[in-house]
């Protein structure tokens, strides 16, 4: 009896010490009470008419739906989607994958609607196993080319992005016929990795951080007591720091607009000028068949600068306008009170630092002068990123070699808006937090012994202090 | 009637690549395949490895070579024998070394059989002081840099101070952070121009109290200190920036074939005769490798004489893109 007593009492003296035992912890899910905190244009952006317009007409270039031929040419002969805009649209155009029903109710998977919506043709093309209603976007890539009995070669890195979606069968297309890549036998030889949409919120900060203060950010954490160190892509032309895609692999918001139109949409632009086949087209020799090139009729690149145009924003090529409206994106606005209170979010930034999550999600990084906008210069961008890549370990590795990077490294993924996004990882395999925080121990990863101190060692209401601090960001 | 039942599959076998060349299954090695594959890719194996580790021979020790077995971690590079307390295992491995010379040895947890009322981690790391981007030449000097480093998430609960473990001097430094009620305790001492690092992390104290008393049951080679780099035995005598000026009488540059920006951070050992005996890439493609390799094999050094006597000496070289120049109060990380 006496035992029973002092049971209960000690149970109830636990509970109040560690208050989070009686509940688990839990992610507290998209934040859908403080309104869409991220898609705005920087303050010194808005004040100036001619940046202003500049952004404007990005942002509608940016969601503008591209056909084969027409008003808005160029599209294929080989996509992921018609549009940035409809990949880049959680929680407001220019961030990640959407999905149906979750805050702020963007829509399905776009690409799951593509025959509903006669973007491509149903008995031409089939929805791959990977695309599902409720997300994520997803791009696929072979990580290696297969041999010729169909099994994939681990002697022969591929890493390419292979498109979802051919236009043969559209009344635009003539008669080009592509066949999809085989998705089917890819996975069934286990050689298929996905990659969905990074965010662009804030990318115009990130572009003008300069190499020395990354660099000296990556001295300072050489102290860690963690087991990390991380280094940095480069940029294989002038050998400086890369910073964009989930490696690190792009050296500037151009070039990234540049490779995204003409890889995922199929578009042709001063920086890629040519039509893009597959990586085994290129490989076997023989390229994109004579009947799908050039099939807006307009010749090469696609999209260009109008010498003709009447002012700066028609004048300007698309990828060119989609840049101006992403390095005029501010950064997301992370809330204060919301998930879990004011207390619990400043307790969990604290903790964050203290377990070292902060050693490579560094919470903000000074930005250079800059000769676009105000806003970009001397300005401090919290991106909770060191824009190094680490070893990830087997778990997360993709086995996609990109620049320096290899098949388990990845750039830290800057966390600001992640309160807002639905899916989490290089892939979108997570919708959980706690999902995305155990998928960072593994063998051969940096973060194995911070995830360890985060699952082993904290109470659980240090854990959802944590976890409410990532859902205010 | 089983011999020919063996010898009939093994036929079947043999033939059913021919059969399938015959049936003109090799249409293209793209993107296209639709033959059903044979083979599947295994999952969570890091094939596509980018810069990684690799050695010129397999039989000279490496410091990532350490293993966990039976419940011991031995490094033979470090001649370095550590008995892990009871029910505490390695669950995952580190990751390869980086390009800055920093190892992760062993991630040591509790296992899930341990039966202890609070857990914690032990991480065995090694800074190479070769190539280290601190300026610090010795074990001190690195962890009075990590404190004087340490950010405002945490409080100094012990200023560096020298210890004995295991018959060795060791620089113990405690520090913990309030908010997560956790504490760190690092013993470092140096070995082979390293700073070797035991890391204990946990919210007991006296859980790490104990741990950090069983230490004392580990074996260390006898050069294990603040300061190291005599070498003996086996072990070369270890000197920083010895393969610069005078030293080297023969130097062949290497020939890359594609240009990179990575830092490919070199350690090798040259024999008495002033060869190369041994090279060790810590982070390196293997095109890079390959080329570094050709040219140091036709390098020359001037013999390393102590008392009259040649010595072999281990040394570093940074090929490639150095991540950022050692600052000017660097201090040579050798004794010599």
């Amino acid at each position: 009896m006496k035992t029973t007593k002092l049971a209960l009492v000690l149970a109830f003296l636990t509970a109040l010490r560690f208050p989070g035992i009686a509940l688990a912890q839990t992610d507290p899910g998209v934040r859908s009470n403080t309104g869409i905190n991220a898609g705005q244009p920087l303050a010194s952006v808005s004040a100036n008419p001619n940046d202003l317009a500049f952004f404007q007409t990005g942002l509608a270039q940016f969601n503008e739906h591209q056909t084969v031929t027409g008003d808005n040419p160029g599209l294929g002969p080989r996509f992921n989607l018609d549009s940035c805009g409809a990949c880049h649209s959680q929680p407001a155009s220019g961030g990640t994958s959407p999905s149906s029903g979750i805050f702020p109710n963007v829509g399905p998977n776009p690409q799951s609607q593509v025959i509903a919506n006669g973007i491509v043709n149903g008995s031409t093309n089939a929805i791959p196993f990977f695309v599902l209603v409720n997300g994520p976007v997803r791009e696929a890539r072979f990580p290696f080319f297969f041999d010729q009995f169909g099994n994939a070669n681990p002697n022969a890195p591929n890493g390419g992005v292979e498109d979802l979606f051919t236009v043969s069968g559209r009344s635009d297309a003539g008669s080009c016929s592509l066949p999809q890549p085989s998705f089917n036998a890819a996975r069934a030889a286990n050689n298929i990795i996905f990659r969905i949409p990074t965010p662009t919120f804030g990318t115009g900060l990130m572009a003008n951080i300069d190499d020395s203060t990354l660099l000296a950010n990556h001295a300072a954490q050489a102290g860690n007591n963690l087991g990390i160190s991380g280094t940095f892509n480069h940029n294989g032309n002038d050998g400086t720091i890369s910073r964009f895609g989930w490696k690190a692999q792009n050296k500037s918001l151009m070039i990234f607009a540049g490779e995204a139109y003409n890889v995922e949409m199929g578009i042709s632009n001063e920086l890629f000028p040519q039509d893009r086949p597959l990586p085994g087209e290129d490989q076997l020799g023989s390229g994109l068949p004579a009947n799908c090139l050039n099939l807006a009729g307009i010749g090469y690149p696609e999209d260009i600068t109008h010498s003709g145009g009447t002012s700066a924003s028609t004048v300007t090529s698309d990828v060119g306008l989609f840049v101006a409206f992403m390095q005029f994106l501010d950064q997301p606005t992370p809330s204060t009170t919301s998930p879990g209170g004011a207390t619990s979010i400043a307790n969990g930034r604290r903790l964050f630092s203290a377990i070292g999550c902060a050693t490579c999600h560094t919470p903000s990084l000074a930005t250079q002068p800059s000769n676009l906008t105000p806003g970009l210069g001397n300005a401090t961008a919290s991106l909770f990123s060191d824009i190094e890549i680490h070893h990830m370990g087997t778990v997360l590795a993709d086995n996609v070699s990109q620049g320096g990077a290899g098949g388990d490294q990845f750039r830290t993924a800057p966390l600001w808006g992640l309160g807002q996004r639905i899916f989490f990882l290089h892939d979108g395999r997570c919708s959980d937090l706690l999902c995305a925080i155990e998928a960072h121990e593994s063998n051969g990863g940096e973060a194995t012994t911070v995830e360890a101190i985060f699952d082993q060692q904290l109470t659980p209401s240090q854990q959802q202090d944590i976890l409410n601090f990532l859902r205010s960001l | 009637m089983h011999i020919k039942c063996v010898r009939s599959l093994l036929l079947f076998g043999l033939s059913a690549p021919l059969l399938a060349g015959a049936q003109g299954a090799p249409q293209n090695g793209g993107d296209f395949s639709d033959n059903s594959p044979t083979k599947k890719l295994p999952t969570d194996v890091i094939l596509v490895k980018g810069a990684w580790p690799s050695s010129s021979d397999f039989a000279t020790p490496l410091p990532e070579g350490g293993r966990l077995a039976d419940g011991v971690y031995k490094n033979q590079y470090f001649g370095l024998t550590y008995a892990l307390p009871t029910d505490w295992t390695e669950k995952y491995t580190g990751p390869p070394p980086s390009d800055t010379g920093y190892y992760v040895l062993a991630q040591i947890r509790p296992a899930d059989k341990f039966k202890g009322k609070s857990k914690g981690s032990i991480l065995i790391v090694a800074q190479d002081l070769f190539f280290t981007l601190a300026p610090a030449g010795n074990t001190l000097d690195l962890i009075y840099l990590h404190n004087k480093g340490l950010s405002a998430d945490y409080r100094v609960e012990q200023p560096p101070t020298l210890v004995r473990i295991a018959n060795h001097s060791f620089v113990r430094f405690d520090y913990g952070s309030p908010v997560a009620e956790l504490h760190w305790r690092v013993l470092a001492t140096q070995i082979r121009c390293h700073v070797v690092q035991f890391v204990f992390i946990g919210r007991d104290i006296k859980l790490t109290e104990d741990l950090i008393e069983e230490m004392n049951k580990m074996s260390l080679p006898e050069e294990a200190g603040p300061v190291s780099g005599r070498g003996g035995g086996d072990v070369p005598v270890c000197i920083k920036d010895y393969a610069n000026g005078e030293n080297v009488t023969e130097r062949v540059d290497p020939l890359f074939a594609e240009r990179r920006f990575n830092p490919v951070p070199v350690r090798i050992i040259i024999d008495k005769e002033g060869k190369v005996k041994h090279i060790h890439f810590l982070s390196a493609f293997p095109d890079q490798a390959k080329a570094i390799t050709d040219a140091l094999s036709q390098w020359r050094f001037r013999r390393y004489l102590r008392d009259g006597k040649p010595l072999e000496v281990e040394t570093g070289i940074m090929f490639g893109h150095a991540p950022r120049p050692m600052t000017s109060t660097a201090k040579n990380a050798a004794t010599e």
